[in-house]
């Protein structure tokens, strides 16, 4: 910026109040002739009144369909995410709402992953996490602990035999409690007030959070069951291809168009709404989760439904074709 | 490079220093965060451009921790304008295809907001509020007043502040 541009506080705080009057109802000539006086009584005036109109042009240009919900957004989540994590997370469980709220969007997270992205991590016990799309954990693994917290998305866990001198257990913590492994394969994914477990091999524990011990359940391979803060819900068998998304799949059988819809929206970086006219139609088959576009294609050309795009893609729309 | 350097070369060194040790670990907690590389090294190369212009490098006694501390506001930042996009997509997305701006007007209508949300970034969310009303929405004070359940010397206060605040970042 130029010095020789600079202009007094007391000068803009001038040229503001005569933007406050000037934008007031009911201006009359009387009012723009003295606004007129102002401006010419003093090069610094002129110069403050030139930055006023060039601000003024800059926010006629807008149109408000478009600018209101860009700079009237709700802010601040992502400021309170970086700088609140440290404190919050020593809060429990008082400050879990909050800590909750703060994770919701994974940004402080250690691991994470973007829309269509997955990831392998191995970590120091020798176990892996597998992080689907749009996904986020961090570790917390000490003398005491192996810890994963999914801080949102999905993930599938291989765990090893611990090679510590004391056996510790492997836990995933959600924000509705915990899965404990007992020695196994497994995947869990966070959902509004929920979370979904799928089991592969051997077993885990869900312990929901504010349940007793007696509402624990012990999840056998095979087995998917979710549960809420306060129950686990029912064990039921493994929908053929659960856990296909760690080999870029998505096995449909029978699944609703809606649904189908709401999956691939987790895979691409945009929104994919689906018409209510077409969102019962029953869909089958095997679609590529790293190709959403050939996905899309796939529907279009098997089921009488049309994948409408704007936004170069960024926005699909299913309806009837 | 010699040690009896004058005040400003010392600092260029100090931060020199502060890069070879620590642009490494900075860049893979920054990695760590955004899951992508190319933004971590974007975000790496902004927190050292802010020290190098901020203070003396010599007065750091915790590397680290000032690191984590400007990279923190980097971050938020950079959360900010990815929100603000993802908002304006949305916004995009809802307008009935006739009124859809074109690719250019789009990039631009996305750098003003930007400029925009920049300039009221540090007003009280109804300050800010009142003064998109106005000026977005064009809503008289009255109106404002309604909406926001205040007196109309109150719309009118707050839109002085929103008006000093933006005069005074304005070029």
């Amino acid at each position: 910026m130029r010095a020789a541009a600079a202009i007094s506080p007391d000068v803009l705080e001038q040229a503001a109040e005569w933007l406050v009057r000037l934008h007031a109802g009911g201006v009359s000539d009387d009012d723009r002739q003295a606004c007129e006086r102002w401006r010419r009584a003093h090069p610094e005036h002129a110069r403050a009144w030139a930055r006023a109109e060039r601000l003024a042009n800059r926010l006629g240009g807008l149109p408000p369909d478009l600018a209101m919900p860009a700079l009237d957004r709700p802010r601040g989540a992502s400021r309170r995410a970086v700088l609140g994590l440290a404190g919050l997370l020593a809060l429990t469980p008082a400050g879990w709402l909050g800590w909750r709220l703060a994770q919701r969007e994974g940004w402080t997270a250690a691991y994470r992953t973007a829309a269509g992205e997955r990831r392998d991590i191995r970590l120091a016990d020798g176990s892996t996490v597998t992080l689907n799309t749009a996904s986020a954990i961090d570790l917390r693994f000490d003398a005491a602990q192996r810890t994963v917290l999914l801080r949102g998305g999905e993930i599938l866990v291989q765990t090893a035999q611990d090679t510590a001198a004391s056996a510790r257990p492997f836990r995933v913590r959600t924000a509705e409690g915990w899965v404990r492994a007992l020695g196994t394969r497994f995947s869990v994914r966070q959902r509004e007030g929920r979370t979904d477990v799928a089991v592969f091999e051997h077993a885990v524990r869900l312990e929901p959070e504010r349940a007793p011990a007696s509402g624990f359940l012990t999840l056998p391979a095979g087995h998917a069951a979710c549960f809420t803060d306060s129950r686990a819900g029912t064990a039921a068998d493994l929908a053929t291809g659960a856990g296909a998304w760690t080999r870029g799949m998505l096995m449909a059988d029978g699944m609703r168009l809606a649904d189908l819809a709401a999956e691939l929206a987790r895979y691409r970086g945009g929104i994919v709404r689906c018409d209510p006219a077409v969102a019962g139609v029953r869909v089958s088959g095997a679609f590529p989760l790293d190709d959403t576009d050939l996905a899309l294609a796939m529907l279009a050309s098997t089921y009488p439904v049309a994948a409408r795009r704007r936004l170069g893609g960024y926005w699909v729309a299913l309806e009837p074709a | 490079m010699e040690p009896a350097a004058v005040p400003q070369q010392a600092s260029l060194t100090g931060v020199e220093a502060l890069y070879c040790d620590h642009h490494g670990w900075l860049l893979g907690w920054l990695r760590r965060r955004l899951g992508n590389s190319c933004d971590a090294a974007d975000l790496a190369h902004d927190t050292f451009a802010r020290i190098l212009a901020g203070r003396r490098v010599e007065d750091i006694r915790e590397p680290r921790a000032y690191l984590t501390t400007v990279a923190r506001g980097i971050l938020v930042n950079w959360y900010e304008r990815q929100a603000l996009e993802r908002a304006y997509l949305e916004a995009l997305a809802r307008l009935p295809e006739p009124e859809a701006p074109s690719p250019e007007q789009r990039q631009v209508i996305l750098e003003t907001l930007h400029q925009i949300d920049a300039m009221l970034d540090a007003l009280p969310a109804r300050v800010r509020r009142a003064f998109l009303l106005s000026q977005i929405e064009g809503l008289r004070y009255d109106a404002i007043a309604q909406r926001l359940g205040c007196s109309l010397a109150t719309v009118k206060r707050y839109m002085k502040q929103a008006f000093v605040q933006c005069l005074a970042q304005m070029d």
